[in-house]
């Protein structure tokens, strides 16, 4: 095996370990702060909007 | 094929499935936005498309009363957005680079892992989804169509399942038609008329409906103006289009789709596309890449179109009948995703093809990983948006108390108050639904069909809804309550939680914690003309005659010859075979 591919290998390697973990870190953290983008308020019991346009 | 080429993307698409549902499949009902089920459904005459509103559940309601009745409402409702994801991914498989696996499993992940079916989800529109999961499957019955001049049996009933909304419909209709159509000639003639009729009667419930309401069919402008397609964070409207978002509702947005992770996808995406379009070009044919791309072309530039002309939109919808199916810019999207899914799966294999084979591993993680790990709260009910909620028990009581009645004789529809459309009860964790109440009884109901979006009303189209509202603000209860019988309401229930609403002077049938359930006394009889009903009959007949003709064709075919499997690489296919 060259040296070419044996830094396509190692990074690819690098490559995809970095995406899983950032893959299982980001699922875990979007769930902790969930919350706060669920839309939960309750104040407006009548003519909820529909949606909000940004 | 190897066994694992063909089992890998179907586990795949089931993991992506369970993690993107996550809490939405536990007992209970997933109630969000306009996404409504129930535990029975009942079929009732404005399912069939006789109310007087605008047809625009017609005919997924009655399709679901009717199979509610084999299979419980929370299970099929349970079936359907798993069986959405999980077949529309393995769909989008088949699409791809069968030489593949990684390419297959790229297709699956860009297919499922993205802002349209996390949206999409979260908005209900799950006709659309269905239709959505149903494109690729349509795609390949179109070409096998137009190859052996032989309808395949599974079209006749994948096309009107997935045309149960007209913009559903809408979407279904220009893929059969991009790849069944031949050139015009002395053979394509038969072919033009096949295609036209098969999608006349899959669509002829919601056509016919929505004809016989032709003089209300105009849609509010300014709702052009807000469901156009909107930028996400920093993405502007058309690139966010590009990698399936840009859905006008902010409140439906995975919050990673406002950071930088949606660029990064969306390069990615790109990427994977731009990379694979020269191979699918070779593989999947040149008229048929020619199609896909078609498709993408009408997707994305109608939604454009949304964004960049909202004043000559609102306009079309102003004065056209029907054009307000389009006013939902980015619904028409999914016509978007067959392309990016197939393209994006050869452009993983090209990209893997060129490194060493020890290398190739940890580039199949990064590829296949990356729609997740750039939109990672679209897990587990995005993020908890897509939960499962159980009815109070008032409901079950309302409907009891409301059905004795009705075997006894009484008549009329019933008005659902507040006069608001949507509710954000506590019991469904506060989330917002469209009112819940009249689908979970059993007469036709009025609700309220106006629309508030950041504050503005978007006006509705159904004349009944104006009357009421004309009644409601009567002086007196007792004045309401003579209205509203003159306009055929029997039966009124008030949703007590849900904040003040008019009084209206009847009998009590049941004073619950959450439910107030009144009777009126002798509403008038509400009478539908017959033409109208012979007319919704025919679109009926024409609808489940395709749906049930082509699910005991295709059941006959499974069971004669077993299940069909994917179409095997032909030689020149395997000589470039990548990263199996």
């Amino acid at each position: 095996m060259g040296t070419t591919s044996l830094v396509a290998t190692g990074g690819s390697l690098i490559a995809g370990g970095v995406v899983a973990v950032v893959t299982i870190v980001g699922l875990v953290n979007a769930q902790t702060s969930a919350s706060g983008q669920s839309p939960t308020d309750v104040s407006q019991p009548v003519s909820i909007d529909y949606g909000t346009t940004n | 094929m190897t066994r694992g080429r063909v089992l890998l993307p179907r586990v795949w698409a089931l993991v992506l499935a369970l993690l993107m549902l996550g809490p939405a499949l536990a007992p209970g009902y997933v109630l969000s936005y306009d996404m409504v089920w129930v535990p029975d459904l009942a079929l009732r005459g404005d399912f069939l498309g006789l109310g007087s509103g605008l047809p625009r559940a017609v005919p997924s309601d009655a399709v679901v009363a009717v199979l509610d009745e084999i299979i419980p409402g929370m299970v099929l409702q349970k079936l359907m957005l798993l069986g959405v994801l999980v077949l529309g991914g393995i769909g989008a498989a088949r699409l791809t680079d069968p030489s593949s696996l990684a390419a297959r499993l790229v297709a699956v992940t860009l297919y499922q892992w993205n802002p349209f079916v996390a949206e999409r989800l979260v908005i209900g529109h799950w006709p659309v989804l269905i239709a959505y999961a149903a494109l690729p499957w349509v795609i390949e019955g179109a070409r096998d169509w137009r190859r052996s001049g032989r309808i395949p049996a599974r079209l006749w009933f994948l096309v009107p399942l997935a045309s149960l909304s007209a913009s559903a419909g809408l979407t279904t209709a220009i893929a059969l038609v991009a790849f069944a159509l031949v050139p015009l000639g002395n053979r394509a003639l038969r072919r033009w008329v096949a295609v036209a009729l098969l999608l006349a009667a899959a669509n002829a419930p919601w056509l016919v409906a929505g004809l016989l309401h032709a003089s209300t069919a105009l849609t509010d402008p300014d709702g052009a103006r807000l469901f156009g397609l909107r930028g996400e964070g920093s993405l502007p409207a058309p690139l966010a289009a590009l990698g399936l978002g840009g859905i006008w509702n902010a409140e439906v947005v995975p919050g990673s789709r406002t950071s930088p992770l949606a660029w990064v996808a969306l390069v990615g995406v790109l990427v994977l596309v731009v990379g694979g379009i020269g191979e699918l070009g070779r593989r999947f044919g040149r008229r048929d890449t020619l199609a896909l791309a078609c498709c993408w072309g009408v997707g994305w530039g109608l939604a454009v179109l949304t964004w960049a002309l909202p004043d000559q939109m609102a306009w079309l919808v102003g004065h056209v009948p029907g054009a307000g199916l389009l006013r939902d810019g980015s619904r028409i999207l999914a016509l978007c995703a067959p392309l990016l899914a197939a393209a994006g799966g050869y452009g993983a294999a090209r990209l893997l093809s060129r490194l060493p084979e020890a290398a190739r591993p940890g580039l199949v993680i990064v590829l296949v990983l990356l729609p997740v790990a750039t939109m990672p709260d679209a897990a587990f009910g995005i993020s908890g948006r897509l939960s499962a909620a159980q009815y109070p028990e008032d409901f079950s009581q309302a409907r009891s108390v409301i059905d004795d009645q009705v075997d006894a004789g009484a008549d009329g529809d019933v008005l659902l108050l507040p006069f608001s459309s949507y509710r954000q009860p506590e019991w469904n964790d506060g989330h917002k639904v469209l009112d819940p109440v009249g689908r979970f009884l059993a007469p036709d109901f009025v609700a309220s069909d106006e629309l508030l979006v950041s504050g503005r009303r978007v006006a509705g189209e159904d004349p009944l809804v104006r009357e009421v509202t004309a009644v409601l603000a009567r002086s007196t209860p007792d004045a309401r309550a003579a209205g509203l019988a003159d306009l055929g309401i029997g039966f009124v229930v008030t949703e007590v939680a849900a904040g003040p609403a008019p009084e209206v002077t009847g009998t009590t049938l049941l004073g619950g914690p959450d439910l107030l359930v009144q009777q009126l006394s002798r509403p008038s009889e509400a009478a539908v003309p017959s033409s109208w009903s012979v007319a919704v009959f025919g679109a009926w007949l024409a609808f489940a005659s395709l749906l049930l003709g082509g699910l005991l064709d295709a059941a006959r075919g499974l069971a004669r010859h077993g299940p069909r499997r994917p179409r095997a690489p032909a030689r020149d296919e395997l000589s470039t075979d990548t990263a199996k």
